[in-house]
C-alpha cells in the first residue's frame, strides 16, 4: 500500500520535472553564436601569369586541384560548340602517353581527371596526388588532337544533342538563354547539330592555341598536401606553359523587351510547362545594392521560404517547386523566376508569378521576412566553412572580381546592414516586371487558349530560338473517323441504339434563375420533329414556341409570330426527339483539346457540337446566330448525365446569352408519357 | 614509367588500413526503444540531426500506395507547436536547411544548422514525430504537389522510368519492390484522411526510428537534450512485417517500355540480386566498377571508346533490404541496334563468368573503393545519413568502418562466382526502352 503511494508521488515529480525541462510549446532559443574562423589560402604566382592558391587540410587523405582560365566569354558563331571539343579532346592522349594508357592509369589510381574548354579538374587520394597532377599537366599542355578521336567525339556530341531533343527541361534551358541574352552573345549562343557539324579538328587546335593560356589562369589545390611540396611540383610542371596574346572581345549588348511579353516554345510531348520570367541585369559583386538584391531574391524565391514556393507550391499545388535566382557577373547575368507546372495551370502560374514579382516591387517586405532571409545567408555562410573549398573559392572570387581583400570578412556585416527600403529598391531595379520575357516551353494545344486570355503579347519560337508561327491547335482526325461514327458512339454512351430508338416523346421541366427571377422551362418533343417550348415565370407563360411538323409559331408578350420558311426548314430537319441523330449528316471538323480533355467537334449547319472522346458524351454546342452587331456565338453546355428509362440525359444545361450565364437544372424528364398532340397546337 | 607506378601502388596497399579514416560514433537506445547514434566532430561549427524511420513504399498495402512518400511531404509542413507552413520558415530563420527522402525501405528526415541550433533541431524533429498536422487541407495540397513531383521527375524527364525504378514491375511479380515508389496517382486520389492517419499510427513511432546527431556538439549536454525531447514520446507495438519472397526467374523475359521524352533508345538488363546485407551485394558493386566505372572499364572501353557502338553504358546495383536490383544498360550510337549492344554486353558478362580478373584489375577496384570511401565521409550530413542507413538497413552501424575492409577481402573467385550466379541470362529481364514515337 505504502509503496504504491510512493510510486505515484515519484511519478508525479518525475513528470513535473520533465515538463519543467522541456516546454514543447515554446521554440528553443539559439545558443551563443559559434566562432567563425575564415582561413586564407597560401598563394604564389608564376612568371607566365598563373596564380596558385593552396589550402592545406589534413582531415581526409585526399587532394583536389582545379585549373581555371578566366578569359572573357567568346562567341563561336556558326561553329558554336567548338569550345566543348577543346575540353573533350584534352586527356585523349598526349605526346608522352597514349589515351589508352592514360585512361588505364587514372582509373587504376582511383582518381578523376577531367577537362573543360578553359578548365581542368583532378582529385585523388593524397598518396597518388603527385602523379595525378603530373598526368593532368601533361594532358593539358601536350595534347595530340587525334583525328579519329575527334570524329568519335563529334559523333557522340551530335547524338547527345539529338538525345536531348525531346527533353522539355533541356529545350527550355537552351532557348531561355538564347532569347534572354540574344543568339549573338556567347551566353545565348546555341549549339546545334548544324553548328557542331561545322567544327573541324583544325578549329579545335586553333581555339586551344588561342585561349588555353596562363595569362588569366588560377590553379587551386585543396587538401592533404604540404605547401612546399606543391609549390615545387607546380613550378616544375607549369612554368613552361607559355603566355599568349589574348584578343579583347567585344560583347554584343543584351536587351530586355520594351514591354513584357510571352515567348512560347511548342513541345508536343510536354506534360508540364517550364515557365520562366526572365530579364537580364547589370549586377556585380561589389555593387552597393548587391546584398540587398540577394536578400530581395531570397525573399521572393529562395528555397522553401520564398514567396513563390509558398504561393505556387504550398498554397496552390501547381508545382513541385517555384524559385527565383539572380546572377552577378562582370559580363552579363539574369534574373529568373521559374517553375515546372502542369499544363492546365500554366496561365495561372504566369499570373501568380508576375503577381509576386510585382508585389515585392510595389510593397516593402516585412521585417520578419528580411530577418529570415538574413539568417539564411548567415547559416549558409557558417555551414560553408565545413568545406575546405570555401576558403579557396572566396580567395579566388576576390582575385577574379577584383574585390577588396576584406570582402568576405565584411560579408555578413553587409548582409546585416540591408534595410527594407534597400530591398524594395533592389527589387524595382533588378526584377524588371515591365520589361521581362515570360518564356514558356510546353504543349501549345493544351495551354495556349488560356495563355491568350492573359494581357501579354505572345511570340512563338522554335526549339532553336528562331521566330515561328503559332502551333496547330487541333489534333489530326484518325483515318476513317466520321461524324456518323461520333454520333454512333454518343448513342452507345447514352444507352444504346435500341433504347434511344424507343424514345418517341420526351418531356422535360427545368428551373433556372435570370437576374434573380426564377423561371421554369417546359420542353416537349415528339417523333419525328414536333417541338414545344414554354418559358413561364410564377406560373405565367412568358413565351411559347411550337412546331407541329408542318408549321409553327412563336408567342411572347401576347404577340404571335408565324415561323418563316427558313425556320420551318430547320425545324423539319430534326430526326426524332434526340436531335443528335441529325448531326450524322454534319461534318467531323477536328479534335480539339480543352482543359486536358480531347473532343470531337462536328459542324452541322451553323452549330458546332463537342463530344468528349473518352466518355462519348456531348458536352457543348455552339450556335452562331445573327445579332444586331454581326454574328454572335451562343454556347450551350451539357453536364450531369442521368439515366431515365435506359437513356441518359444531361441534368445541367448552361447557356450563355451575351453577358448572361443561365444554368438550367432539370427537375423532371419523362419518356413516352406526358406529351399529347395538344401540346403542338 | 607505368610499371613503377604499379609497384608503388602495391606497396601502398599494405599501409592502407592505417591510413583509412575511422568514423567514431557512440550508440544507445532510449527507454522508448528509439535508437540514438552520436558522431562528434568539432572541426567546423555545423551540426546535422537526422531521423530515419523504417518504413518505405514496400510497406504499403495494395490499393493504398504512395503513403510512405506522401508522409515525406506531410511531415514537413507543421506540427501542433509549429504552425502550418512555418516549418521551413523557422528552419531558415535559424540559418538551417533540411530535406527528406523516401525509398522502398525507409524514409529519412534531416536538418543541418550552425552548431548553436542543436536544441532547435532536436525540438523540431521530436515535434515531427509526436505532433504532426495530418488534416484534409494538408492532404489536398500535398496531393497536388506530389503529382507535380511525379510529372517533373518521371513523366517529363528523359529515361525517368529507369532512374526511379518504375520498370521494376517487370522484375518483381510478387514483391512490393515492383510497385511505383511514389505510388499510383489513383490510389492517392482515393485515399481517405483516416487511411493516411492509420499509416502514420502504424509506422511512425520511436521504436521504429534511429536518431543521428553529428557534428560540433558536447556529448553530455546533447544526450540530456535527446532524453528530454525524445524519451517522453511513447513507444507502440511494431506491426509485423510480411516477408514476400520473389521466386527465382527461370527464363529470360523481354519487354518493351516507351518514353515520350527520349529520342535515343536504351537497352536495359535487369537482375534480381541479394539483399544489401549480403556479401554478394558488395561483390556485385565490385563487378559494376569493373564493367563501367571509368574510361578503362570493360564496357566503356569496348563499346564507347574502341568500337564506338554506344553513346554511353552504365551498370549499378540498387541496394535494397529484401533484394537488390542490378542494372546494366547502354544507349546505342548511330545505327547500332539494341541486339547488337546486348551481344557486346553479354560477351563481357561471359568473360567475367569464365575468366578470373587480373591482379591489376583487382587492385584498380580497391583503389577506386578506397577513394570513394574517403570522399563519402567528407561532410557531416553525409556521415549522419550513412550511420543511419548502416544501422537501420545494414543492421550494423559499424559497417561504415568495416565496409572497405570487406571490399578489400573480396577475391577474384568470388567475383567470377557472383557473375555466374546472378548475371545468368535466364535470371534477367531485358527491357527495350524506346521512344514513344516507335509505339505501334
Amino acid at each position: 500500500m505504502n509503496t504504491k503511494i510512493y510510486t505515484i508521488i515519484t511519478f508525479l515529480i518525475f513528470s513535473l520535472s520533465v515538463s519543467a525541462q522541456v516546454d514543447r510549446t515554446k521554440m528553443p532559443v539559439s545558443g551563443p553564436a559559434p566562432k567563425i574562423n575564415l582561413g586564407t589560402p597560401k598563394k604564389f604566382k608564376l612568371k607566365n601569369g598563373l596564380q596558385i592558391l593552396v589550402v592545406e587540410n589534413h582531415k581526409l587523405p585526399r587532394v583536389s586541384v582545379t585549373l581555371n582560365i578566366d578569359n572573357p566569354p567568346m562567341a563561336q558563331g556558326e561553329k558554336s560548340g567548338v569550345e566543348s571539343f577543346v575540353g573533350g579532346m584534352l586527356g585523349t592522349g598526349s605526346t608522352t602517353i597514349s589515351k589508352e594508357a592514360f585512361d588505364k592509369e587514372v582509373d587504376f589510381l582511383g582518381a578523376n581527371i577531367s577537362f573543360g574548354s578553359e578548365n581542368a579538374f583532378a582529385s585523388s587520394l593524397s598518396r597518388y596526388f603527385p602523379r595525378v597532377l603530373e598526368l593532368m599537366a601533361d594532358a593539358a599542355f601536350n595534347p595530340v588532337f587525334d583525328q579519329k578521336e575527334f570524329d568519335k567525339l563529334k559523333k557522340q556530341t551530335i547524338e547527345a544533342i539529338k538525345s536531348n531533343g525531346k527533353s522539355v527541361a533541356a529545350i527550355a534551358g537552351q532557348v531561355n538563354r538564347a532569347l534572354s541574352y540574344g543568339k549573338e552573345h556567347p551566353y545565348g549562343e546555341m549549339t546545334t547539330e548544324k553548328t557542331v557539324k561545322n567544327v573541324t579538328l583544325e578549329d579545335v587546335k586553333n581555339l586551344y592555341n588561342k585561349t588555353f593560356k596562363p595569362n588569366n589562369a588560377y590553379l587551386v589545390v585543396i587538401g592533404d598536401v604540404n605547401y612546399k611540396d606543391v609549390k615545387k611540383q607546380v613550378k616544375k610542371l607549369f612554368s613552361k606553359w607559355e603566355k599568349g596574346n589574348l584578343i579583347p572581345q567585344k560583347l554584343p549588348l543584351v536587351k530586355n523587351p520594351t514591354t513584357t511579353e510571352i515567348n512560347f516554345i511548342n513541345v508536343s510531348n510536354a506534360v508540364q510547362s517550364e515557365v520562366s520570367v526572365v530579364n537580364t541585369v547589370t549586377l556585380k559583386r561589389d555593387d552597393k545594392d548587391y546584398y540587398a538584391t540577394l536578400l530581395a531574391n531570397q525573399i521572393l524565391g529562395g528555397g522553401s521560404t520564398g514567396r513563390l514556393f509558398k504561393n505556387l507550391r504550398e498554397d496552390k499545388g501547381y508545382t513541385y517547386g517555384a524559385y527565383s535566382r539572380i546572377g552577378a557577373s562582370r559580363y552579363a547575368s539574369r534574373f529568373t523566376a521559374s517553375a515546372s507546372v502542369r499544363n492546365r495551370v500554366t496561365d495561372s502560374a504566369v499570373v501568380e508569378t508576375m503577381k509576386e514579382i510585382n508585389k515585392i516591387r510595389y510593397q516593402k517586405v516585412t521585417q520578419v521576412e528580411l530577418d529570415i532571409a538574413k539568417a539564411k545567408y548567415l547559416g549558409n555562410f557558417v555551414k560553408a566553412i565545413e568545406r575546405p573549398s570555401t576558403i579557396a573559392n572566396y580567395a579566388l572570387n576576390i582575385l577574379i572580381n577584383d574585390l577588396p581583400k576584406d570582402y568576405y570578412e565584411n560579408y555578413l556585416a553587409n548582409i546585416n546592414a540591408v534595410t527594407l527600403e534597400d530591398v524594395q529598391n533592389a527589387a524595382i531595379k533588378h526584377f524588371k516586371a515591365d520589361n521581362a520575357r515570360i518564356i514558356i516551353t510546353g504543349k501549345g494545344i493544351d495551354v495556349l487558349n488560356n495563355l491568350e486570355k492573359t494581357d501579354y503579347v505572345i511570340k512563338y519560337f522554335d526549339k532553336e530560338g528562331n521566330p515561328t508561327e503559332k502551333p496547330e491547335m487541333t489534333l489530326p482526325i484518325p483515318n476513317g473517323m466520321t461524324a456518323a461514327n461520333v454520333i454512333d458512339q454518343y448513342i452507345e454512351a447514352i444507352g444504346g441504339r435500341e433504347n434511344v430508338m424507343n424514345v418517341k416523346t420526351v418531356m422535360m421541366v427545368a428551373n433556372a434563375t435570370i437576374q434573380g427571377t426564377p423561371i421554369v422551362l417546359t420542353n416537349k418533343k415528339a417523333a419525328p420533329n414536333k417541338t414545344s417550348q414554354i418559358i413561364s415565370v410564377m406560373g405565367n407563360t412568358m413565351s411559347k414556341t411550337v412546331f407541329d411538323g408542318e408549321s409553327g409559331y412563336q408567342e411572347a408578350r401576347g404577340q404571335k409570330m408565324k415561323m418563316q420558311a427558313e425556320q420551318i426548314k430547320e425545324a423539319k430537319s430534326a430526326i426524332g426527339p434526340i436531335a443528335d441523330i441529325t448531326y450524322k449528316n454534319g461534318k467531323l471538323d477536328r479534335i480539339e483539346p480543352i482543359d486536358g480533355k480531347n473532343y470531337y467537334v462536328i459542324i452541322y449547319d451553323k452549330t458546332e457540337i463537342f463530344y468528349d472522346i473518352k466518355t462519348g458524351l456531348k458536352t457543348k454546342e455552339i450556335k452562331t446566330a445573327k445579332g444586331p452587331n454581326g454574328n454572335v456565338e451562343i454556347p450551350t453546355t451539357f453536364e450531369d448525365y442521368k439515366m431515365i428509362s435506359g437513356v441518359s440525359f444531361p441534368f445541367k444545361i448552361g447557356q450563355k446569352m451575351g453577358p448572361m450565364d443561365i444554368e438550367f437544372v432539370v427537375q423532371e424528364i419523362k419518356i413516352n408519357e406526358g406529351v399529347t398532340e395538344e401540346d403542338f397546337k | 614509367m607505368k610499371k613503377s607506378i604499379l609497384l608503388i601502388a602495391s606497396v601502398f596497399m599494405f599501409s592502407f588500413s592505417t591510413n583509412a579514416q575511422k568514423v567514431e560514433f557512440e550508440e544507445y537506445d532510449l527507454d522508448n526503444g528509439m535508437h540514438v547514434i552520436l558522431h562528434q566532430d568539432n572541426s567546423a561549427p555545423v551540426i546535422t540531426v537526422e531521423v530515419m524511420y523504417e518504413v518505405g513504399s514496400k510497406d504499403e498495402e495494395d490499393g493504398k500506395t504512395g503513403m510512405a512518400h506522401f508522409y515525406e511531404h506531410l511531415l514537413s509542413t507543421g506540427t501542433k507547436n509549429i504552425p502550418r507552413g512555418k516549418w521551413s520558415e523557422i528552419q531558415s530563420a535559424r540559418g538551417g536547411s533540411g530535406n527528406a527522402s523516401t525509398s522502398w525501405d525507409r524514409t529519412n528526415y534531416y536538418q543541418s544548422y550552425p552548431s548553436n541550433e542543436l536544441k532547435l533541431a532536436l525540438w523540431m524533429e521530436s515535434e515531427r514525430l509526436l505532433h504532426p498536422i495530418i488534416d484534409q487541407k494538408a492532404v489536398d495540397t500535398q496531393n497536388e504537389v506530389v503529382k507535380e513531383e511525379k510529372r517533373q521527375r518521371m513523366d517529363n524527364a528523359p529515361y525517368g522510368k529507369i532512374q526511379y525504378g518504375m520498370v521494376y514491375k517487370h522484375l518483381f511479380d510478387k514483391h512490393n519492390y515492383g510497385r511505383s515508389l511514389i505510388g499510383f496517382i489513383e490510389d492517392l486520389d482515393n485515399a481517405k484522411l483516416d487511411e493516411f492517419k492509420a499509416f502514420y499510427d502504424k509506422w511512425y513511432m520511436p521504436n521504429n526510428a534511429v536518431l543521428v546527431v553529428a557534428g560540433d556538439f558536447e556529448k553530455e549536454e546533447t544526450k540530456s537534450l535527446i532524453k528530454d525531447y525524445f524519451e517522453p514520446i511513447p513507444s507502440r507495438t511494431l506491426p509485423n512485417r510480411v516477408q514476400i519472397s520473389e521466386p527465382e526467374r527461370l527464363e529470360q523475359k523481354r519487354v518493351k517500355e516507351y518514353d515520350a521524352n527520349i529520342q535515343l533508345p536504351m537497352i536495359v538488363l535487369m537482375h534480381k540480386t541479394p539483399s544489401m546485407r549480403e556479401r554478394d551485394a558488395k561483390v556485385l558493386d565490385v563487378i559494376s566498377t569493373i564493367l563501367s566505372d571509368g574510361k578503362s572499364s570493360r564496357l566503356q572501353k569496348k563499346m564507347v571508346e574502341d568500337k564506338k557502338k554506344a553513346l554511353g553504358v552504365f551498370s549499378f546495383g540498387r541496394p535494397l533490404m529484401d533484394y537488390s536490383v542490378y542494372t546494366i544498360g547502354a544507349i546505342p550510337l548511330g545505327e547500332n541496334s539494341l541486339d547488337d549492344l546486348i551481344t557486346e554486353m553479354d560477351e563481357e558478362i561471359v568473360k567475367l563468368q569464365t575468366t578470373l580478373i587480373s591482379d591489376e584489375d583487382l587492385q584498380k577496384v580497391r583503389n577506386k573503393f578506397e577513394n570513394r570511401f574517403v570522399s563519402s565521409n567528407s561532410n557531416i550530413q553525409g556521415i549522419a545519413s550513412s550511420l543511419a542507413s548502416n544501422y537501420m538497413l545494414m543492421g550494423d552501424t559499424n559497417r561504415i568502418n568495416t565496409e572497405l575492409e570487406l571490399v578489400m577481402s573480396i577475391t577474384k573467385e568470388e567475383i567470377r562466382e557472383a557473375a555466374k550466379k546472378y548475371l545468368a541470362k535466364n535470371r534477367r529481364v531485358v527491357i527495350d526502352y524506346l521512344p514513344e514515337s516507335q509505339k505501334k
